[in-house]
């Protein structure tokens, strides 16, 4: 059985994605590109007698070796050389999409294209010539129509066909005129006399081009300087006739041979309908009505994905926390088990457990959403309403969204920088997201600002906020001019036409990415729980002071002295708030007002409990549904009323001013341990390392300000 | 005069990129070639970025990009 390499580039917005899950929908897995954080794409499976390990190569408009994108889907078709390349070109965008498909011939690969969004071309009233379109480009060329899923038989006989016979299928040169033509035989020559055994490795007309055109990487690649005698040779007599750079005439003679192309095989006829895309940007891009409208859209957004979430998130948590956890203990309980494995069981591994899959609800429906916006092209839009602002801090307009989300949760917002185009704004803008204040901090400023701030607690609670915003555009920032030091990269994006995404795009893409989401980060935060259970419970049995978590508090309470909190109790609560920030108030609770344990046993028969889960199940649609229509706010995220035996407490220990202080730290200090490997799995170790050194040192400088700065001027 | 000098609705004709390196072989990649013709769809309600219509398709640009590109008015 024959087993061949297929790789699939197109330009973005070519219906790309909606092609590949057409093709191999379920067999698809998801991944990041090595070292970088561009998303991979690949799936294996059988077409006939046929094993296909099918690659998708990030969506390009060029392969230039200026952008990371394009660096990675050259290097894989000129290193891995997979036996057929799918290009998949948008048949309503002809000329732009054969200017790719006129370089990836240049790879002397077989190449089919896949003419995809065939039926709206036609609805447009285009007529393309199939036939004399493979002819002039020597390739097989198949009309598809992803969406539907029409062509795709089509297109794997093609791949097929291909693979059988390559040589047949080898793609004609191009025609580049005289003077080109000329200058490659110079260099092919003298590449053929000093250095021939490049020729094994690189595709021998491809590596003359980008010789010719001085392509920074292949010239690194392969020793040559660019200034070489042979090299001057070659360029001189075409540059003279052209007075520009080789790589900008080459450039245009590309677009020469899409445009030639183009115009042979494209009718448009007369009188087709208006352009329903320029009518919804009349209206969507409105001097007046564009902001608005992105408000309105965003505010939707946000509810649904929180708001509706949150009674499926409540469901899974009283879920684990109940019936199967109290299973559990009586699983254990019958085989004699020891108190402390219990609390292991359940409190650790359980518990853990729950931590992982109370997220999935809100990590799928941010997916969902985020796919929707992107697939449907207005994420393009919200891009271009934005980005005067989130320019002017150095960020791209499509920073805008992570960030807003990061009020609902932090978490989210790394998954939504996957719709920013370049590493660096990805990177950039999930690192500045901890300071945006997240709903799991609002019980901690609630018990505190209630204990402390009285009538002042709306603007103590607000400057909070306030807070947070300023410190991330300051990290920005600092950012900017350090680790991410450069030109920000040019705002050069095209504005798709809209198209409805299909239901199968959106859920695939939804389901990999929670795929990813539970193997890549629900792991390390299962085995992070279990860490912090034995920090909190051993030796088991202790009084907190003496438990790990206690010696550990007290072992750094120094460290917090100059912010006005340096006791253990503070220390310790910090430390669990790791685990999320609402165990801050937890941790408070169980050290300052201990409540001594009451064991109900609870007599529920395991039927009754099992229509008590579905029950929940069901009532949560109704509850999620309700929320989105509820009144403005957040209605699922309720503070629960303390006791106000803790706030007495708190009353002895803090000041109002060390209380300030202790809150900043709060807003601050990294966010969660969701967070922190959510982070890696997206970025990595090294920006984890990164963002948990800002993230300690930044709370702790701004609480000595707040804090001394605030005695200086006499707060107390 | 510069491409973004150029009114809404005004049709122009592109003559030349004022840079060199990334930028200029990025622009021309998405088809900002000398001799186009180009018009300008709409401006962001902030004033920044600039909707334009080259080769048939809708690209946006800050303005700072496109005012390093030199074209004439055709219309």
């Amino acid at each position: 059985m024959k087993r061949i390499k297929v790789a699939v580039a197109g330009n973005p917005n070519s219906g790309k994605s909606t092609l590949i899950n057409a093709i191999a929908g379920t067999h698809l897995y998801v991944g990041n590109w090595p070292g970088v954080t561009v998303e991979k794409k690949t799936a294996t499976f059988k077409f006939d007698e046929l094993t296909i390990d099918l690659v998708d190569l990030p969506g390009t408009y060029s392969l230039s070796p200026y952008t990371q994108e394009e660096i990675i889907a050259r290097d894989f078709l000129v290193k891995e050389k997979p036996d057929v390349i799918i290009d998949v070109v948008d048949a309503t965008n002809l000329e732009r999409n054969l200017y790719l498909t006129v370089q990836l011939l240049e790879l002397g690969i077989p190449v089919i294209v896949a003419l995809n969004i065939f039926d709206e071309a036609k609805k447009k009233g285009y007529e393309i010539n199939i036939t004399e379109l493979e002819q002039l480009l020597n390739v097989k060329v198949i009309p598809t129509v992803a969406t539907k899923k029409e062509g795709i038989k089509e297109l794997l006989q093609a791949v097929k066909e291909v693979a059988t016979s390559p040589e047949k299928f080898r793609p004609r040169k191009l025609d580049y005129g005289p003077d080109v033509e000329e200058a490659l035989k110079i260099i092919e020559e003298e590449i053929m006399k000093v250095r021939k055994e490049l020729f094994d490795t690189y595709p021998k007309n491809w590596l003359c081009l980008k010789l010719l055109e001085g392509d920074e990487r292949v010239l690194q690649d392969t020793g040559f300087k660019g200034d070489e005698d042979f090299l001057q040779r070659a360029r001189s007599h075409f540059i003279k006739a052209h007075e520009e750079d080789p790589e900008s005439i080459l450039a245009e003679m590309r677009y020469g041979i899409a445009h030639g192309i183009t115009q042979k095989v494209l009718r448009k006829k007369a009188g087709a309908r208006i352009d329903l895309t320029q009518r919804i940007d009349k209206i969507v891009l409105n001097r007046y009505l564009g902001i608005p409208i992105f408000l309105a859209i965003m505010w939707f957004t946000f509810k649904f994905a929180f708001d509706f979430s949150g009674p499926f998130s409540d469901w899974i948590d009283g879920l684990i926390s109940g019936p199967i956890t109290r299973w559990a203990t009586v699983g254990l309980n019958s085989l004699n088990s020891p108190e402390w494995l219990v609390s292991l069981v359940t409190e650790g591994i359980i518990a853990g457990v729950g931590a992982v899959l109370v997220f999935v609800p809100l990590i799928g429906i941010i997916m969902f959403l985020m796919t929707l916006l992107e697939g449907s092209g207005y994420m393009a839009r919200a891009a271009f309403v934005m980005d005067k602002l989130m320019h002017s801090i150095g960020l791209h307009g499509k920073s805008f969204i992570p960030l807003i989300l990061g009020f609902g949760c932090n978490v989210p917002s790394i998954y939504a920088t996957r719709v920013l185009e370049t590493e660096r704004d990805r990177k950039l803008t999930a690192m500045i997201c901890p300071p945006i204040s997240c709903s799991a901090r609002l019980p901690v400023y609630v018990l505190f600002i209630g204990a402390f701030f009285g009538t002042k607690g709306a603007t103590v609670l607000f400057s909070i906020y306030i807070l947070g915003m300023v410190m991330a555009i300051i990290v920005g920032f600092i950012l900017k001019n350090t680790l991410f030091k450069g030109p920000t990269p040019p705002f050069i994006m095209e504005l798709p036409p809209y198209r409805i995404p299909t239901l199968r795009d959106l859920t695939i893409h939804t389901w990999l990415k929670l795929k990813h989401f539970l193997i890549k980060a629900g792991t390390f935060i299962l085995g992070a729980s279990i860490v912090f259970w034995f920090l909190l419970n051993t030796p088991y049995g202790v009084e907190k002071e003496n438990s790990y978590l206690g010696k550990f508090g007290k072992l750094i309470s120094p460290i917090f002295e100059p912010l006005g909190f340096g006791n253990w109790q503070a220390a310790s609560s910090l430390v669990t708030g790791i685990i999320a920030k609402e165990v801050v108030v937890t941790t408070m609770a169980e050290i300052y007002a201990p409540e001594k344990k009451e064991k109900k046993e609870e007599q529920i028969t395991f039927s009754e409990e099992i229509k008590n889960i579905c029950i929940g199940f069901i009532s949560a649609f109704g509850k999620g549904f309700s929320n989105i229509f509820s009144s403005f706010g957040i209605s699922s995220w309720e503070v629960e009323e303390q006791p106000t035996e803790l706030q007495k407490k708190l009353q002895e220990v803090f000041t109002p001013l060390s209380a300030y202080s202790f809150l900043v730290f709060v807003l601050l200090y990294v966010p969660c341990l969701t967070f922190a490997f959510v982070l890696r799995a997206e970025f990595g170790w090294k920006t984890l390392g990164q963002v948990l050194l800002i993230y300690l040192i930044l709370p702790w400088i701004t609480s000595f300000i707040v804090y001394q700065g605030g005695k200086f001027l006499g707060f107390e | 005069m510069k491409l973004s000098e150029l009114k809404i609705g005004q049709k122009a004709r592109i003559l030349s990129i004022k840079t060199t390196g990334p930028l200029k072989k990025r622009l021309m990649d998405m088809g900002i070639l000398e001799g186009e013709p180009i018009i300008v769809e709409k401006v962001a309600p902030l004033g920044d970025p600039i909707d334009i219509v080259v080769k048939n398709y809708h690209l946006s640009l800050r303005k700072s990009e496109a005012e390093k590109i030199e074209v004439e008015v055709i219309e």
